[in-house]
């Protein structure tokens, strides 16, 4: 086989791979090298940070030497030669070890310095060797906005710093890009949508800076601004609708979705946005909408799967905490100090877990709900949402209904007590008797007989009583009988067999040839007094299929509720109850027995035979031995205690009662249950925090307390050491790290790239900024400008940088492909959720409903696959959910929607400043057949054939040309797209099937009977195209 | 330009080395990449971007996802079986982490029965269980490592922890890292391909995800119902004719787009358009066993237009065939809490045959001694004996999740055939010799593809990221052929 490029999958690569044979190498840091003296922060901490700092940092350093900060390094290690002395390269012994040639060579792993870096250590050391604060840890000041530049492209001060970097490199800005493309540039950047023609052609008829002004103040005001900028904050946020993990279960947190996107559309300062977000839930009487941002860190996976150790899974929650704070408010990887101090940037493993200590004082959030084995559930606090007036009223009156009769239970436990304990002796008792007492039988002597249906009875010489004569339709059988002396725990009453009774018995079924019985219910007295004596259990030696022996003492009288035992005819039976107290006769006793029969058709006992014994039913089952166990202990469990209690309510019909009734309440209260959402709590009792060897939970070290990092401003005495506190140190205003880092991240959303490249990383080993005054200037004035995000992202969009021509020649693509000194406009694929939102707008579908629960627009089946317990389904909506906002849509860890994954969409499990722009053959099969874009792109043809028959084909496709990318079309472009459809109506002509099919298969686009179908389906390919092209899905 | 030149040409012509690694989101960690491996990319041919030569240019990764019980497939015990029934040893149980088990164990034997007894075989005499009698007849061509050990001990983080070297999420996994570092011999297929039977695994996509490497580096999954890649086929009414016309169409006005703005995107969006369309008709041919021999296809067990596990193996050779990098196949159903030798025998009948034709298929056709073929899962079993289901009730005896020490196995691919690596103590609870940590294995198995694993890193948080963690790991050079 051919070796062909093997870098990426795109086809184009082995071409390009050849082409790079040919190719100059261009370095990143050549584009800094103007300035004559050396600058540490930009020369030479990289150096040090890459090659020296690993072993000669903060943790361990070799041979005790530290590089990292000035007094060490003068000072030198253990051998005590210096390091470095200031002015003096010829004796710095850096410099002789970098240059060594053998084994004394620095550094000992990896490549040598090259030349370049030597010689610009050599001038540093010459220079006086100052070691300058790393640029990000100082403070920004607000610098002077340079004057000197022409007026006519300062549109604002941005424009003057980006300006004097064009000239000293002798650049010059590129032309202003047409008004209709700075209008959809300026559209989609602030809310992901699209200008409607409408507002192309208003904006068209009159713009000037005014009306430029308050086009952005209109789309910052539109809510669908908050919609699109919390994409990359719920990026940061990792937020998601389920755990992750083993059975990845969906779980409410979309108010807090939700309640990002109402405060940025409320422009919450970003102070008291995050101080919400870490802490809502310590600020004084924090509002539902305070509590509700404390989502942001609920939103971290949990591992339920059976068998996981739920505090391990908690420390990983805080590690995730941890690691999301850093890199969210400070652009630090925290992380790298989790197992050891960091390597590169001045974090020491201490510090990591004093950060941690502020995080570590909320609940675990796995239950084991049984109490029992290892199988666990998702749990952690949660809080309902506000709902209507009815709801609540329902909801109070359910309430209140469930207290009383939780009271009500709670004096009948009470009341029970005392039954309780006898319940217990007896249990006992009986129990030992089941097993030690003799079996034997003592016949009961009839003295008289007679039934309510007719039946007479022969007194046989067994006992036994036989029914002769009509058989009643529902008899009751009434019989005196006499009990001898003794004591008796059971009762037993035969059915035999006899040739008078029909295919001899034992029942005297006249309704068809089965000679069946049903005895609904059986009650024993003692005749003196009417007394009524209680069975509490029962046992056959066969019963049919529902009719069991226990049915004769419920209470319940009906048809099916008895004791029967067809298929088994032919054959004597028995049943046998067990007397709730043991009947203790001093002498012979009249005793009257009561058999109903209430199922019909003389479905009556033939021939009946009663007896008692001293011993109990027998102690068999698995539920009798474990009540043996548990009664023999003398001292029980809680748990055990409450098993024994069950055992005995069974016996209690009233708690028993209370109880169902109880849980049916409790089930219609939960079906009118608020909505819920996910919110911080800390314990009452904070926990210990210790440092964990290697980031192991099983090994705690030394205890630590609430700290932030001492390289980073300092903390006020005012502040509470627990997350608020953390919360308002992050965003004192001496913070260097939080303004720059949030205005880069938006800089970088709006350009691209942001002023420093690597967004997520402000340490040592991060990009220098391209434009730091820019960055501090934009910093300062985030700050002092009451930490408006509207306030900066006005002023970024109306600068005359971003209202360059993207277009690019040859020549600036040479030297600046990335366009890091902004010299054109920004040009960038749109994100996932933006693809669809843009296409959904185009082809008229979009729906703007805000907020609630996450929706379902249409993917292919069967992806989401079980991977556990409790599976939930994917139901495409068929409302309008179905074209809802990106925003809103579900998103399960294990599964993200299908086409934003191709897009770039990441599972949200962990915090991503930013995602990848990729550009592969899976996004075009996306556009074009994923049933989503075909529904849009079905849509939007409806959409044209429905313009008034006025318009011609030339006017329609100018119009479907500029709904998609609001510019107007080249004849060029436009005969392409007419000469598509013109092709594709004369193929559908001759194949009309086609037709049917494309609009059979997209059922919720309803198509107007008046609608030429053919013409609709030509249309249909003209939008298809339009929705695939690069510049639909690019902001350019 | 003219819109008749050729969009790449124009697109070679305006690119810079730098760019390269930009544009497909690589960044400045690309760029580092390239100078961390020593070559010089402007003075190389279309070498693959490898740090040494290659022992495999392809991997077949088989995860046996919940964990089969390798005391009794691979690492024969017979103590294990006398002292079947023993409580175990104390060091055996407290201070471990265990998943299920919450009392001091009993020790659990191989059963005695004929169908679980292993047997000596090929030349190596190794050791294999009568449960996968076809891979008895390959033992000449596998090489086992019995020291493999992780550190976690529940299956979403030790899969995670397997696959990316680290047991939360947010890392790329192995063969994300191989497509990044190697890229697709096939222009029309993707260089990472995932079959999934049976159940996800439970840590979901991340297990085949590609982290913080740009997106374009993870894992595909080709499914067996509906379109083997997603949104591959056209919609209804739309037919081949349709189809091309569009992309014909889309590919025009992107021409227009390039000619007037320059951006080297729309050229590769106009290639991407265009491969789309090849993928049309290239993966339905690659999923098309019908021209496979009836010997072949009864020989894996595999069906014309069935879907399964032996029809996944049999896709796996036909991927590596046409240049497809990485091919991992999970399948589920081997977390044999209880019942465990009842439904491990169930299980082996489902892989044994398929995994050993596609072992003795590649052989013949050649493809073997560049094809890595790896069976592992993301932990062991116990060798004690576990009674009890996640909700405490009392089962048939299954074995828990074990950590400590289990095997894997590799054949093909410059690995040395009929070798076993390490040996466990007789109990097989702990390592006696030998031990391969997990990120030592991932250095072994990048070695092989001719990585480095130091060396394949990616600049992420503030750090040159590398699969096998900023830990000092090796390659199992034992095993090397």
């Amino acid at each position: 086989m051919e070796r062909r490029s093997e870098v990426l999958i795109v086809c184009i690569l082995s071409r390009l791979l050849s082409f790079f044979a040919l190719s100059s190498i261009i370095h990143l840091h050549d584009a800094f090298h103007l300035v004559a003296k050396v600058d540490f922060n930009r020369e030479i901490r990289p150096i040090l940070s890459q090659n020296c700092i690993p072993c000669h940092g903060l943790d361990h350093p070799k041979s005790e030497l530290r590089l990292d900060f000035a007094e060490f390094a003068y000072q030198g290690g253990k051998s005590g030669v210096p390091a470095v002395v200031p002015g003096k390269p010829e004796v710095s012994e850096l410099l002789v070890r970098v240059r060594a040639q053998d084994q004394e060579r620095m550094p000992k792993k990896g490549k040598a310095l090259t030349h370049d870096e030597i010689s610009l250590l050599e001038q540093w050391i010459r220079e006086g060797a100052s070691y300058a604060t790393h640029w990000s840890y100082t403070p920004p000041v607000r610098p002077v906005v340079p004057s000197d530049a022409p007026q006519e492209f300062i549109a604002n001060p941005i424009d003057a710093f980006v300006l004097r970097k064009l000239h000293q490199r002798g650049w010059e800005p590129s032309v202003p890009v047409s008004p209709e493309i700075w209008l959809r540039r300026v559209s989609l950047g602030l809310t992901g949508l699209p200008p409607t023609l409408e507002q192309i052609d208003d904006f068209l008829a009159e713009d000037s800076p005014e009306v430029r002004e308050q086009v952005v103040d209109h789309l910052l005001n539109s809510p669908r601004y908050g919609e699109h900028w919390a994409r990359q904050w719920l990026d940061l946020a990792r937020y998601a609708d389920s755990n992750g993990f083993q059975a990845d279960q969906l779980r409410d947190s979309w108010a807090y979705r939700d309640w990002v996107i109402e405060a940025m559309n409320a422009d919450l300062p970003f102070d008291r946005f995050t101080i919400e977000q870490l802490a809502g839930d310590l600020l004084p009487e924090p509002s539902l909408d305070q509590r509700i941002a404390t989502g942001f860190h609920r939103t971290s996976t949990c591992n339920i799967e059976a068998g996981v150790h739920p505090e391990e899974n908690r420390v990983n929650q805080v590690f995730d905490r941890v690691n999301t704070t850093g890199l969210t408010w400070l652009g630090a990887t925290l992380e790298c100090a989790q197992c050891h101090s960091h390597k590169y940037d001045p974090i020491s493993q201490e510090e990591y877990y004093q950060f941690f200590a502020f995080f570590n004082n909320t609940p675990l959030e796995v239950e084991n709900k049984s109490g029992a084995g290892v199988s666990f559930d998702f749990w952690g606090p949660k809080m309902e949402l506000p709902s209507s007036v009815e709801e609540q009223v329902k909801r109070s009156a359910l309430q209140d209904e469930m207290d009383q009769m939780k009271r009500e239970l709670k004096l009948e436990e009470k009341r029970s007590e005392e039954q309780f304990a006898a319940w217990k002796t007896r249990q006992a008792e009986l129990l030992k008797q089941a097993n030690e007492l003799d079996p034997t039988w003592e016949t009961l002597i009839p003295l008289s007989a007679k039934s309510d249906g007719g039946e007479e009875f022969e007194f046989l010489n067994d006992h036994s009583l036989l029914a002769g004569g009509k058989s009643g339709n529902f008899s009751t059988y009434f019989f005196r009988l006499q009990g001898q002396a003794g004591t008796w725990n059971s009762v037993q009453v035969e059915t035999l067999l006899h040739d008078s009774l029909p295919s001899r018995g034992p029942g005297r079924n006249y309704n068809n040839a089965n000679p069946n019985f049903v005895l609904s219910e059986l009650n024993l007295y003692l005749e003196e007094g009417n007394h009524s004596l209680a069975f509490v259990r029962a046992e056959a030696d066969f019963s049919q299929g529902g009719y069991k022996p226990e049915h004769l003492f419920d209470g319940e009288i009906s048809k099916r509720n008895g004791w029967a035992i067809s298929p088994e005819f032919g054959k004597p039976h028995w049943v046998r109850l067990e007397l709730a107290e043991s009947l203790i006769l001093k002498e012979p006793t009249v005793l009257r027995i009561e058999m109903r029969h209430r199922y019909g058709g003389g479905r009556n006992v033939g021939r009946p035979r009663f007896s008692l014994s001293e011993r109990p039913l027998p102690r068999t089952s698995t539920l009798d031995s474990r009540l043996a166990v548990l009664l023999a202990k003398p001292n029980r469990s809680a748990k055990e205690k409450k098993e024994l209690r069950d055992h005995f309510e069974k016996t209690y019909p009233k708690i028993l009662t209370l109880r169902k009734d109880l849980k049916r309440v409790e089930t219609d209260y939960l079906k009118c249950a608020p909505p819920t959402t996910l919110v911080m709590v800390e314990m009452e009792e904070g926990r210990e925090t210790r440092l964990m060897s290697r980031g192991n939970y099983l090994s705690p070290k030394e205890k630590v307390l609430p700290g932030v990092p001492k390289v980073l401003h300092g903390w006020r005495e005012s502040w509470p050491d627990n997350r608020l506190g953390l919360a308002r140190w992050l965003v004192d205003p001496e913070n260097p790290l939080v303004a720059r880092v949030t205005i880069n991240r938006w800089w970088g959303q709006l350009f691209g790239t942001g002023i420093v490249s690597t967004e997520a990383d402000f340490g040592a080993q991060g990009e220098l900024p391209t434009h730091p005054d820019l960055l501090d200037w934009l910093a300062v004035e985030f700050m002092e400008g009451g930490w408006s995000m509207k306030r900066i992202h006005k002023l970024i969009v109306l600068s005359s940088t971003y209202a360059q021509s993207s277009s690019v020649t040859s020549e600036m693509l040479e030297v600046d492909p990335s366009n890091r000194f902004f010299q054109r406009g920004p040009r960038l694929r749109m994100s996932a959720e933006m693809i669809r939102d843009n296409a959904l707008r185009i082809s008229g579908l979009l729906s703007e409903r805000m907020a609630g629960p996450p929706v379902y627009p249409p993917q292919p089946d069967g992806l989401w696959r079980q991977t556990g317990r409790n599976e939930p389904k994917y139901l495409a909506a068929r409302n309008e959910d179905r074209f809802r906002r990106g925003i809103y849509v579900i998103w399960r860890r294990a599964a993200p929607y299908a086409s934003f994954v191709n897009f770039d969409g990441p599972d949200r499990s962990s915090c991503l400043p930013k995602r990848s722009r990729t550009n592969t053959p899976l996004q075009a099969l996306t556009l074009l057949n994923d049933q989503a874009y075909v529904e849009m792109a079905l849509g939007f043809a409806r959409e044209l054939v429905s313009l008034s028959p006025g318009y011609s084909l030339e006017d329609k496709a100018r119009i479907a040309f500029r709904r998609a990318l609001t510019r107007a079309p080249s004849e060029r472009e436009l005969s392409i797209l007419l000469s598509l459809r013109a092709k594709e109506l004369k193929r559908l002509r001759s194949e009309p099937k086609r037709v049917e099919e494309l609009l059979k298969a997209c059922p919720v686009i309803e198509i107007d009977g008046e609608v030429d179908r053919l013409e609709l389906a030509s249309w249909f390919f003209v939008a298809n195209a339009l929705l695939n092209l690069d510049e639909t899905i690019t902001q350019g | 330009m003219h819109p008749s030149n050729h969009p790449i040409d124009h697109y070679l012509q305006t690119l810079t080395r730098r760019q390269l690694f930009q544009r497909v989101g690589m960044g400045v960690g690309g760029f580092a990449l390239a100078e961390l491996m020593g070559k010089d990319l402007g003075a190389r041919s279309v070498e693959p971007l490898s740090h040494f030569a290659p022992q495999a240019k392809s991997v077949i990764y088989f995860h046996l996802v919940g964990a089969p019980s390798h005391l009794d497939l691979f690492d024969y015990k017979p103590a294990l079986q006398e002292r079947n029934g023993e409580l175990c040893p104390k060091e055996m149980f407290e201070g471990k982490q265990l998943a299920f088990i919450r009392s001091r164990p009993t020790l659990l034997g191989t059963p005695n029965e004929e169908q679980y007894q292993f047997k000596p075989c090929g030349q190596s005499g190794i050791q294999i269980s009568g449960l996968l009698p076809n891979l008895q007849s390959c033992a000449d061509e596998m090489c086992f490592i019995r020291t493999l050990h992780t550190d976690e001990f529940n299956h979403a983080p030790a899969q995670m922890f397997m696959q990316t070297g680290f047991g939360r999420f947010g890392r790329p996994s192995l063969g994300a890292w191989t497509n990044y570092g190697l890229g697709s011999l096939n222009q029309d297929l993707p260089g990472f391909v995932v079959m999934v039977t049976g159940q996800y695994p439970g840590a979901g996509n991340s297990v085949f995800g590609s982290g913080f490497l740009p997106s374009v580096y993870q894992g595909i999954e080709f499914r067996g119902k509906g379109d083997p890649v997603l949104f591959l086929s056209n919609p209804k009414g739309v037919d081949s004719t349709a189809r091309k016309r569009v992309v014909d169409a889309v590919n025009q006005l992107n021409r227009e787009q390039l000619h007037g703005v320059g951006d080297p995107e729309i050229a590769t969006r106009i290639s991407q358009y265009e491969m789309a369309y090849r993928m049309q008709s290239s993966v339905p041919e690659l999923q098309d066993l019908s021209k496979e021999s009836t010997p072949t296809l009864e020989a894996y067990g595999a069906e014309v237009g069935g879907s399964g596990f032996a029809n996944n193996c049999l896709l796996a050779r036909r991927m590596v065939e046409r240049g497809v990098r990485f091919v991992q196949l999970f399948d589920q159903g081997w977390d044999h809490h209880s019942s465990v030798f009842g439904r491990l025998s169930s299980k082996c009948k489902q892989v044994d045959q398929p995994i050993a034709a596609l072992i003795k298929d590649l052989k013949e056709r050649g493809l073997l001694d560049e094809t890595l073929v790896v069976w592992s899962a993301e932990f062991g079993r116990t060798p004690m004996a576990q009674g009890g289901d996640a909700s405490g009730r009392k089962t048939r005896v299954g074995r828990d999740h074990h950590k400590e020490a289990f095997t894997v196995w590799m054949a093909g691919g410059g690995v040395k055939p009929g070798y076993v690596h390490g040996r466990t103590d007789e109990l097989g609870y702990g390592i006696e010799s030998g031990p391969v940590h997990v990120n030592d294995f991932n250095a072994t198995l990048l070695h092989l593809l001719g990585l480095n694993h130091e060396k394949l890193t990616y600049r992420a948080f503030g750090l040159d990221q590398r699969l096998t963690g900023v830990e000092e790991h090796h390659v199992v050079r034992e095993v090397l052929a």
